[in-house]
């Protein structure tokens, strides 16, 4: 067992003791609040995939997600407060990993964070919105020093400043494509950065979200659709100025790759009751 | 208030001697005083501790996903701390775009690698060889771990570690190893060459040819210290009195692929970076000190020895008649206007070679302090 699992496996615990604390004192308390956990599903187009499925599979899959709000039905926003005891999140920021190591994954990590868990007061939700990406203060400090999960070598773009908001790549038979997103163009220095001309975070608004119920799925068809991915020859891109091979997802992201700034809608993330 | 004073006096005392005595600051750089201190980031003092560290790691091939490549693989002394190749080949065989830069001097870069301006300090650098995987160079990132045990579990690493950071309560982190690494790198300094005895007074240090090739170097005729200018040859260097960063990157017209000044698509320097056009093709100027040592030349190696190199700059960029790359860089829009073009005569062209070779410090490249511990 690495000592990865290890503490894995230390804040399951201490995680499960955390929860019984937070329902015996919602017992006492007027409003307790609502526990909630959001799955996440690699698909494409409908079908669930993963790094072993036959013929079209993962090799990565890894994503940031901040900013996360859930909308009532009077239209009110609230705030995700995320548990930050668990490996994978921190107060208002996750990890979601769904590449387990295997099959076409081999550059990837055995450990699997397919959900988010955190606490609203209750409510009926109808929306939930979220941005995939790390809030620009921590997006460009000392990755070396970062608190868990910005501290995954992995997900960290040493000579751009900044983290790789998201990770995801599909090979087929006869070829691949893999797509890295963070933020580029950024000016100053790696301790001291002072803007970047290329933000390239993903906004995600979800309508009739119903936490409980419903997972997002991240269909991986939509945000390679318009990539070369059927001509045989692997590519990629890296949220490169040069690279045209960017264009097509970033605009599946809702990004227009040109400047950087949110386009429209992005079709990638959806409800999947 | 007396007792107060003399307390806080004792504590200060004490504190200074500790200061001391835990190596924190016993580092002696053997520089003339004609040449300036490197600058030393502040949360990384140099110790005579965290430069033996950085040295053993420097040269430690299990700092590698597969253990076969330490830093040194592509950072070789006897070359300067180059690695003769025009493409840097990671551990796992994957070519890199850019050629391994030399590392002589590299404390008085102002920004590190070929192209990037967001780079200034040695530790955040490392990070890239040591954890990128686009493209995968030692391709360390999923051992992390490994490393952290590496610095823990081996006597000499052991010890080292809690000597040199002494005042963390858990000192084997990467963190920490990527600092020694960078404080053992930044004392690899070069002012021994022939150049550098002549301009500390010996005037037979340089032969006559060499002393004319000076004389075209800093001419406004070949225009070569524009970018090359200063006690590094470079006109991005910094130094720890130094009162204005000089930064540069210019296109030397490599490329012109499309009419326009494209470059190759992996290589497109500080564009890459920032997604302004302007910026195509532009790279930092590498420090000339070592050059004759450093062939091939250029970010991507396309240029293999020195004599091309001349006859590229008197040409004020290159044709290349065919082939993927087929365009002519003289014509490039975002060419620097210091690349004009030039006429040399064959004599002109070997002065000017001799002072290029004059420049090689042939103790750096052989000293004990900088080689493979692991070899001694």
């Amino acid at each position: 067992m690495s000592s990865l699992q290890r503490r894995y496996h230390g804040v399951v615990r201490f995680h499960l003791i955390f929860t019984a604390i937070i329902l015996l004192l919602g017992t006492s308390c007027a409003e307790p609040y609502l526990g909630v956990k959001i799955p996440f599903v690699a698909t494409w187009g409908g079908a669930t995939i993963g790094c072993s499925s036959a013929d079209i599979a993962l090799s990565d899959l890894r994503f940031y997600v901040s900013e996360i709000e859930f909308t009532d039905d009077r239209g009110r926003a609230f705030a995700l407060g995320l548990h930050d005891d668990l490996q994978w999140q921190q107060a208002d920021l996750a990890l979601i990993d769904l590449e387990d190591g295997e099959g076409g994954c081999d550059n990837g990590t055995r450990e699997v964070f397919a959900y988010l868990v955190g606490s609203l007061p209750p409510g009926d939700y109808k929306g939930l919105q979220f941005t995939v990406g790390v809030p620009f203060a921590r997006n460009h400090a000392n990755p070396l020093m970062a608190r868990t999960p910005l501290d995954d070598p992995a997900m960290h773009w040493h000579w751009r400043s900044g983290y790789k908001f998201l990770r995801a790549g599909i090979r087929t038979p006869s070829d691949s494509f893999w797509i890295h997103v963070g933020s580029a163009g950024c000016e100053g220095t790696v301790r001291d950065i002072s803007g970047c001309r290329f933000p390239n975070r993903i906004a995600v608004e979800l309508e009739d979200f119903s936490p409980g119920q419903d997972a997002i799925a991240v269909n991986l068809k939509a945000l390679l659709a318009g990539t070369g991915l059927t001509d045989g020859v692997p590519s990629d891109c890296s949220s490169g100025p040069p690279e045209t091979s960017c264009v097509a997802p970033f605009a599946a992201l809702g990004i227009d790759f040109e400047s950087g700034q949110r386009s429209g809608q992005q079709n990638v993330f959806s409800v999947r009751q | 208030m007396k007792a107060v004073v003399l307390v806080l006096g004792a504590i200060v005392m004490l504190a200074i001697a500790a200061w001391w005595l835990t190596g924190e600051n016993n580092y002696e750089w053997q520089l003339s005083p004609d040449y300036p201190l490197p600058r030393v980031p502040t949360d990384n003092a140099m110790s005579a501790a965290k430069v033996e560290l950085g040295r053993w790691l420097f040269y430690d091939t299990r700092l590698s996903g597969n253990k076969t490549m330490s830093c040194a693989s592509c950072h070789i002394q006897v070359l300067a701390f180059t690695d003769g190749k025009s493409r840097a080949i990671g551990s796992t065989g994957e070519v890199h775009p850019r050629a391994s830069m030399s590392l002589v001097n590299i404390a008085y870069a102002s920004r590190l690698t070929w192209a990037n301006p967001l780079l200034d300090r040695l530790e955040d650098q490392a990070l890239t060889p040591l954890l990128g995987d686009d493209p995968v160079e030692m391709g360390l990132g999923g051992q992390v771990e490994d490393f952290s045990a590496l610095l823990r579990s081996e006597s000499r690493y052991k010890k080292l570690t809690r000597q040199a950071f002494s005042d963390d309560r858990d000192p084997f982190s990467l963190l920490n190893g990527v600092r020694a690494i960078s404080a053992f790198v930044r004392t690899i300094v070069s002012f021994e060459s022939p150049y550098d005895h002549y301009m500390n007074g010996d005037d037979d240090a340089l032969s006559s040819a060499a002393l004319r090739g000076m004389e075209l170097f800093f001419s406004e005729r070949l225009e070569c210290f524009h970018c090359h200018g200063g006690f590094n040859f470079t006109d991005s260097t910094t130094h720890a009195s130094a009162n204005v960063e000089q930064v540069g990157y210019h296109n030397t017209g490599l490329y012109n692929l499309d009419g326009n000044g494209a470059y190759p698509s992996d290589n497109t320097g500080l564009y890459d970076m920032t997604g302004e056009r302007r910026d195509t093709g532009r790279f930092k100027a590498p420090s000339l000190r070592n050059v004759a040592v450093t062939a091939p030349y250029m970010h991507d190696g396309s240029v293999a020895t020195l004599s091309e190199v001349i006859r590229h700059y008197e040409r004020g960029g290159r044709l290349i008649e065919e082939g993927d790359h087929a365009g002519d860089g003289r014509l490039s829009p975002f060419k620097s206007e210091f690349v004009r073009g030039f006429e040399l005569t064959n004599d002109e062209r070997q002065d000017l070679t001799e002072f290029l070779e004059s420049l090689t410090d042939a103790q750096v490249l052989s000293d004990e302090q900088f080689s493979n511990p692991f070899s001694n």
